[in-house]
C-alpha cells in the first residue's frame, strides 16, 4: 500500500472526507482517533501488510505519517 | 420503498453480505452506519450486552448487521467481565434500561475452572454442575426480573491443548469439558422458550482457530475474538435477532437448469440430466437438492422460476435421482417471460412480500436482472459452482429460525391446498357460493399455552393484514395471556381442502368499560375468507360477557398495511378525533343484541371462550 492509499484509508477509518489527511496531522488532535479506530488500524495493517502491530508501538507514533511507517515496517505474526 | 431498497442494495448492504470482506467493513463502518440509519421504519430494540471480555467491537459490528436487517438497536454494555455481577447485584442502569434482549458474550475464557489433571469423573461432574449453577442463576434472574429474551454464547475451544488429543477423550480434558458444558447449555435451551444459543463453537470452526483468536487483541484489549471473528459473531447474532423479529425470509425461488440439475432439460431430456452419485457434478447437484429439501421440510416455501416450457420443466423432477419432487413446490413458473415478472406473480400467488423471497440462479445475467428490477428480493451471488450454492445460502442465514413449530412443517401443504382452493373458485360465478362451498370451520378462543409460540411467530412476521404492527416477545405474549386486563383471541381456520392452522391474533386491553384493540392481525393465506368477521363476532361476544360497552380500534399506517386502512370502517366503527399523528382511532358501541357477521364460517370450540378466572390465570408461561 502506498502513501496515498494509506491516507485515504485513514480518512475512511476516521470518517473524514477523502483527501483530508496529508500525513502531518498529530494523532491526538484527530477526531474519532479512539480505541475503535486503533483496533481497525491494527486489523487493517495485518490484513493489508501482514504487519503485527501492538498498541505499545502505536503509542510511540505522533503523526499519521508515523503510523504509515510503522505499518510498513512490521511483518510476521502468530 | 423500492427506491430506498435500491439505494441500499447498490453499495451498503452488499458490503455486509457474503462474501464479507472484513477489511472493508472495518474501514467503512462509520459510513455504513450513517447510510443504514437513513432507512425508514426501522424496528427499535434494546439489547444489553453482558460481556465476559471486551465488547466494544461486538457492539459496533452488531449494530451494523442489525441495521442491515432493518432493526435499530439501543445498547447497554456491561462493565468489563461483569456479566454475572451486573445481574446478581441488579445494576440500576441495566434494570432501568429494560432490555428486550440480553446477549451474554462469554467464551471459554469465562469457564471458572477446568478439571485438574487426572481429576476423578465424579469431581468433573460436580465441576460441570457448579458451572451450570452459576449460569442458570444468571439466566433465571434475567428471565424473572428483566423478562428479556436471552441469547447466550456456547463455548468455543481453548486454543492450546497440553494433553493433545486426549483433551477430547479424557473426562479431565479441556475439550471434553467444553463439550459437556455445551451439551448442558443446549439442554437448557431445549427446555426454556426465551433462551437461544449463539453457536460460537460452530462459528469458530467456520472461521478457523487461527483467525478466531489473535494474541494481539487478547493481550492488549482483552478481546476474546479477533476483529474477523467479531464480524462473524455479529452477523450470526443479528441473524438470530432478525428471526425473533420475524424478518427472516420465507420463500426460496429456484431456477432449474444448472441450478437444481446439470444440463438443460429442454435440450438434453431428463435421461441426460447430470444428477446423481455416478458423476461428481451430479452428486453436487444431488446434495444441493437435499439441502433445499431440508429447508422445505422445516417450513421454507419453495418456488420454481425457469426459462423453459412448463411440461419439459416438470419432467425434470421425474429423474430417478431427483430428491425434490413437483409437490415440494408451492408455485411453479416455467415459461419464456422475464423472471422479474414471474417472481412478482409468485409473490402475489403466495401472498407474500417480495422482501420475503430469496432467488437462486446460476446465470449471472438473470441474477442481475432480478436484483435490478426487484431490489427487495435477496439475490445472493451463488456463482456457477453448484457445490458452493448451499454454502452461500448458509452464510447469509436467510431462513434463520428461533423455533420450529408444527405449523412450519405443514407450510408447503397450506400453499398447495391454496392452489386447489383457487382452482375451485373458478367454477363459481358467485364468490359467496364459492366461500360456502369451502365448508369452513374456525376455532377462536383465548390464548392457549400450546399456541403461544405460533402466536408470537405470527405477531412478529405479519405485515400486511396488521392494524398496528406492534411486535411482542414471547415473554410479553405469555404475560398478556395471563393478564385479566386483556382479551386475547387466536383463530384457526380449516376447510374441506385442509387445515390453514392458526391464522389470526387479536389482543385488546380493557380500560373500565372500554376495550382498546392493541393488536389485530391475520395471515395473508386466508384473505377474503371473512375470517376477520368471525374474529370480530368472537370479540363482540367477549365484550358483551364482560360488560364492555365500547371497542376502540387502533390503526397505525405502515408501508405494508394499507390493505386494512378501511378495516374498522367496514365493521361499522366511527372515526374518533384527537388521535396522534400516524395513529387513527375508531370507535364501536357494543350493542345489547348482536347478529354475527359471519356467513360462511362455522365456529367450533365455543366452550373454550370464557372470561379468565383465577383458575385460568394459573396457566404457566412456558410450555
Amino acid at each position: 500500500m502506498n502513501r496515498d492509499e494509506f491516507l485515504l484509508e485513514m480518512d475512511e477509518i476516521l470518517d473524514l472526507p477523502a483527501g483530508t489527511l496529508r500525513g502531518h496531522e498529530r494523532l491526538e488532535e484527530l477526531p474519532n482517533w479512539d480505541s475503535t479506530s486503533l483496533i481497525t488500524f491494527i486489523a487493517l495493517a495485518e490484513t493489508n501488510n501482514g504487519a503485527s502491530i501492538s498498541p505499545g508501538q502505536i503509542v510511540t507514533c505522533s503523526t499519521v505519517a508515523d503510523l504509515l511507517r510503522l505499518a510498513q515496517a512490521e511483518s510476521g505474526s502468530c | 420503498m423500492a427506491s430506498e431498497a435500491t439505494t441500499l442494495q447498490s453499495g451498503v448492504l452488499k458490503a455486509l453480505q457474503f462474501p464479507i470482506v472484513v477489511a472493508d467493513v472495518l474501514r467503512k463502518r462509520q459510513v455504513l452506519k450513517k447510510e443504514l440509519l437513513k432507512q425508514t421504519n426501522l424496528v427499535p430494540t434494546r439489547i444489553a450486552i453482558l460481556g465476559g471480555s471486551t465488547t466494544t467491537e461486538v457492539k459496533s459490528m452488531l449494530e451494523l448487521f442489525l441495521l442491515a436487517q432493518g432493526i435499530e438497536p439501543a445498547f447497554y454494555e456491561s462493565g468489563y467481565n461483569r456479566y454475572l455481577e451486573e445481574v446478581e447485584f441488579e445494576n440500576p442502569d441495566l434494570w432501568n434500561f429494560k432490555p428486550h434482549i440480553v446477549f451474554i458474550h462469554t467464551t471459554w475464557h469465562n469457564i471458572s475452572g477446568f478439571p485438574e489433571l487426572l481429576e476423578a469423573e465424579v469431581e468433573v461432574e460436580q465441576r460441570v454442575r457448579r458451572e451450570m449453577a452459576r449460569f442458570e442463576s444468571l439466566w433465571e434472574k434475567i428471565h424473572t426480573e428483566l423478562g428479556a429474551l436471552i441469547i447466550q454464547n456456547n463455548f468455543d475451544l481453548p486454543r492450546l491443548r497440553p494433553l493433545g488429543n486426549l483433551e477430547a477423550s479424557e473426562s479431565f480434558g479441556r475439550v471434553n469439558f467444553v463439550s459437556r458444558l455445551n451439551a448442558e447449555f443446549a439442554n437448557y435451551a431445549r427446555n426454556h422458550s426465551r433462551f437461544l444459543i449463539n453457536d460460537i463453537l460452530y462459528l469458530s470452526a467456520q472461521v478457523g482457530q487461527a483467525a478466531w483468536f489473535r494474541n494481539t487483541y487478547w493481550y492488549n484489549f482483552h478481546m476474546a475474538l479477533s476483529p474477523t471473528a467479531t464480524v462473524s459473531l455479529a452477523h450470526n447474532v443479528a441473524a438470530i435477532v432478525k428471526s425473533v423479529y420475524g424478518k427472516s425470509k420465507k420463500c426460496l425461488v429456484l431456477d432449474l437448469d444448472n441450478t437444481l440439475w446439470g444440463g438443460v432439460i429442454g435440450d438434453d431430456g431428463v435421461q441426460n440430466l447430470i444428477l446423481g452419485k455416478d458423476h461428481p457434478v451430479g452428486e453436487a447437484f444431488l446434495d444441493f437438492q437435499r439441502y433445499v429439501k431440508d429447508l422445505q421440510q422445516r417450513g421454507v416455501i419453495l418456488a420454481v422460476c425457469s426459462k423453459n416450457d412448463a411440461e419439459n420443466a416438470k419432467e425434470g423432477f421425474s429423474h430417478p435421482d431427483s430428491v425434490l419432487k413437483l409437490e415440494d413446490f408451492s408455485a411453479f413458473k416455467a415459461n419464456w417471460d422475464p423472471k422479474p415478472e414471474n417472481i412478482r406473480e409468485i409473490a402475489t400467488e403466495l401472498n407474500i412480500g417480495l422482501d420475503s423471497i430469496v432467488f437462486v440462479d446460476e446465470n449471472p445475467a438473470e441474477r442481475d436482472l432480478v436484483a435490478e428490477q426487484l431490489p427487495e428480493v435477496a439475490v445472493p451471488n451463488v456463482g456457477a459452482d453448484v457445490s458452493c450454492f448451499a454454502e452461500v445460502l448458509e452464510h447469509e442465514r436467510y431462513f434463520e429460525v428461533d423455533k420450529v413449530v408444527q405449523e412450519d412443517l405443514n407450510r408447503s401443504a397450506y400453499y398447495s391446498s391454496n392452489a386447489q382452493r383457487s382452482a375451485g373458485q373458478a367454477r363459481f360465478s358467485n364468490y359467496g357460493e364459492f366461500l360456502a362451498s369451502l365448508e369452513m370451520t374456525a376455532e377462536i378462543s383465548a390464548f392457549l399455552p400450546v399456541y403461544l409460540e405460533r402466536i408470537t411467530q405470527l405477531i412478529n412476521k405479519t405485515n400486511q393484514f396488521n392494524l398496528t404492527t406492534r411486535r411482542y416477545t414471547s415473554a410479553e405474549v405469555a404475560a398478556i395471556a395471563q393478564d385479566s386486563a386483556f382479551i386475547t383471541l387466536y383463530g384457526r381456520l380449516a376447510d374441506k381442502f385442509g387445515d390453514n392452522g392458526l391464522v389470526s391474533v387479536l389482543i385488546g386491553q380493557i380500560f373500565d368499560e372500554k376495550l382498546q384493540v392493541d393488536l389485530w392481525l391475520m395471515s395473508c393465506r386466508v384473505l377474503k375468507r371473512e375470517m376477520e368477521l368471525a374474529m370480530f363476532d368472537a370479540l363482540v361476544e367477549q365484550c358483551q360477557m364482560r360488560g364492555i360497552r365500547k371497542i376502540v380500534g387502533v390503526y397505525i399506517p405502515s408501508k405494508k398495511n394499507s390493505m386494512v386502512a378501511g378495516h374498522y370502517a367496514s365493521l361499522g366503527f366511527s372515526p374518533v378525533g384527537g388521535a396522534s399523528e400516524g395513529c387513527e382511532l375508531w370507535s364501536y358501541d357494543v350493542p345489547a343484541t348482536y347478529s354475527p357477521r359471519t356467513r360462511y364460517i362455522r365456529r367450533t370450540a365455543e366452550a373454550l371462550l370464557a372470561a379468565p378466572s383465577a383458575e385460568n390465570e394459573s396457566v404457566p408461561s412456558e410450555v
